[in-house]
């Protein structure tokens, strides 16, 4: 590394640009959580009555609990049940089963795919009436497997998750993936020699080692989890579908802040205080993970 | 290092990822198929090979909806706030890794937050900061927005510029070059292979983005292929033949950018996520 003045020159522009428009706004949304405001005219300050009903009043709590629960849901579905296939997945391909380069790509396929395309091979595959599962059904002589999908509340949320995560799994397949690379060779060998089963070397001497890379998943997928917004608000729509069985707090917020357009109800101020009840949430619950994981892996 | 797995268990994990991997299959390929038949025949013979082969679709929506427009809005989009992007990321992560000063970590550390707080959050102040610069409805507002959104990307450069040998610098100074000669024609060039990692994982994250464009494009003029798509599916049911010809342009693209560049984004994307 040089001493030289230079540096300045070189950050300066973009740490304006990132300022103003990444941490600026951050700090922004807090100072706004303490408003009414309808976005035009004045803004009155109303200490922390938007945060009071958010969690306290009893309609607004409501739809509040809802989607949080949802978001918190679908994050440990990420957690439990998708990190251990994305890493099942990288261990098939790490260990060259056959196809192994072929299935690497096709995972990772539906990540390139745009969300609105995502939205219209859900309504494809799942539209009661035109939808592919459904007539599979009837021409298979199935009738009694035939379904609502989405217009059914018990499984709505499901089929909505499962959807995200055929879109997004790859992503972390691919980051486990890379780490598995740095598992040391001699290491596994000599554990080969030792007569260690597939089963006894994965656990013992290739799990610890991607560690780094689980951590990262885990934390990435709950930031993701938490700001859901795109395939649900195409899927299922800005109220959340039925019972409001779709609804996440980014569709909740995204509902308040640009209401006029929606609902002829602008809460700026009230947006605001989702943003940041939202913002805190991912703050703990990274801050939580960093813990645990500090903990369990310390202890090994 | 392993031998090649030949037992049973192995055979049946081909089988099952070979029926995952058929899902993208079937369905894009039902996409582009359905994409060649008329209205009538999607009626009456859904999920089977067209009978006769037809364009209507896309004379449809590429002249009479002018989806056209729509695709070189999408282009002319990414393709500047890439550029806008590498420019700008690639400047500030050379800062940042090459030069020795007080609070450098802790800036680095500034400059990572963007990873962990997604922009979706402050999307409401940024509302008012863009309505305020008159930046609302115009492609410069998102070129500026997907520019700022620069952490993931300084992250890669940050790394790749940090291994370089300190030797390559101090040469070029002692045959008196600027700073500024430096990185533009000893860094950006060895940068090359970084820079088209990080082009091609913009290129499929710029592309397909949803949220921006819906919140900041709200101007139908100015809408990008995404917006359009959905603005089709919106009424499915009176144009959902014309759904399949224009989701199959949009795709074309991206599959063409994945199926050439996927070792380049699939390792941008697994190197930008594993720290220590």
């Amino acid at each position: 590394m040089t001493k030289s003045k230079a540096y300045i020159g070189f950050i300066t522009p973009g740490f304006i640009l990132y300022t103003l428009f990444m941490i600026v706004p951050l700090g922004f949304a807090i100072y706004y959580s303490f408003f009414s405001w309808s976005g035009m005219g004045a803004m009155e300050f109303i200490g922390l009555d938007n945060f009071k009903r958010i969690f306290f009043e009893p309609r607004m709590s409501g739809i509040f609990r809802n989607a949080l629960g949802n978001n918190l849901r679908y994050m440990a579905i990420a957690i439990f049940v998708f990190i251990p296939i994305q890493v099942l997945m990288a261990y098939l391909i790490h260990l060259q089963i056959r196809g192994h380069k072929m299935f690497r790509l096709m995972i990772f396929l539906p990540y390139v795919i745009s969300p609105s395309i995502v939205g219209f091979f859900t309504l494809l595959v799942f539209d009661p009436n035109i939808g592919m599962l459904n007539n599979l059904f009837i021409s298979l002589g199935l009738p009694q497997l035939v379904s609502a999908w989405f217009g059914s509340p018990n499984i709505a949320f499901y089929l909505l998750v499962a959807v995200i995560g055929w879109n997004g799994i790859g992503v972390g397949m691919v980051i486990i993936l890379a780490n598995m690379k740095n598992i040391p060779e001699d290491v596994v060998e000599a554990s080969i020699i030792d007569g260690a089963s597939t089963w006894q070397r994965f656990w013992r001497i290739e799990l610890p080692f991607l560690q780094p890379s689980i951590v990262n998943v885990v934390v990435l997928s709950s930031i993701f989890a938490l700001t859901q917004f795109d395939i649900p608000f195409i899927v299922g729509g800005l109220n959340g579908g039925i019972n409001g069985k779709l609804d996440f707090l980014n569709l909740m917020f995204f509902r308040y802040t640009f209401g006029d357009a929606y609902f002829g109800e602008t809460a700026l101020g009230f947006g605001a205080a989702i943003s940041v009840v939202v913002f805190s949430i991912i703050f703990v619950i990274a801050l939580l993970q960093k813990l645990v994981f500090n903990r369990v892996f310390n202890r090994r | 290092m392993y031998k090649k797995r030949q037992g049973i268990g192995s055979w049946i994990a081909t089988i099952l990822l070979t029926l995952y991997c058929l899902i993208a299959i079937v369905l894009i390929g039902n996409m582009v198929i359905s994409s060649f038949k008329t209205k009538q025949d999607l009626l009456f013979n859904t999920f089977g090979f067209p009978t006769k082969i037809s364009f209507e679709n896309y004379r449809q929506v590429l002249v009479k909806d002018t989806l056209y427009k729509n695709f070189f809005n999408s282009i002319i989009l990414t393709t500047l706030s890439i550029a806008s992007l590498i420019f700008f990321s690639s400047m500030t992560a050379y800062g940042l890794s090459r030069y020795r000063f007080k609070g450098r970590q802790a800036l680095e550390m500034y400059f990572l937050l963007g990873l962990m707080f997604p922009i979706q959050i402050a999307i409401l102040p940024l509302f008012i900061i863009m309505r305020t610069l008159k930046l609302t409805n115009t492609f410069l507002g998102m070129i500026i927005l997907y520019t700022a959104n620069m952490s993931f990307s300084l992250f890669i450069f940050t790394q790749f510029f940090k291994e370089l040998p300190a030797a390559l610098h101090e040469s070029a100074v002692i045959d008196g070059a600027s700073e500024v000669t430096i990185f533009l024609r000893i860094m950006v060039p060895i940068s090359k292979p970084v820079i088209f990692t990080v082009m091609t994982v913009s290129f499929v994250q710029i592309w397909n983005d949803f949220y921006l464009p819906l919140v900041f494009l709200a101007k139908r003029s100015l809408h990008t292929l995404t917006l359009a798509i959905y603005q089709y599916l919106a009424n499915f049911l009176a144009y959902w033949n014309y759904v399949f010809a224009a989701a199959t342009l949009s795709l074309i693209p991206v599959i063409i950018v994945f199926v050439v560049f996927s070792d380049q984004i699939i390792s941008g994307l697994a190197s930008g996520s594993i720290k220590e």
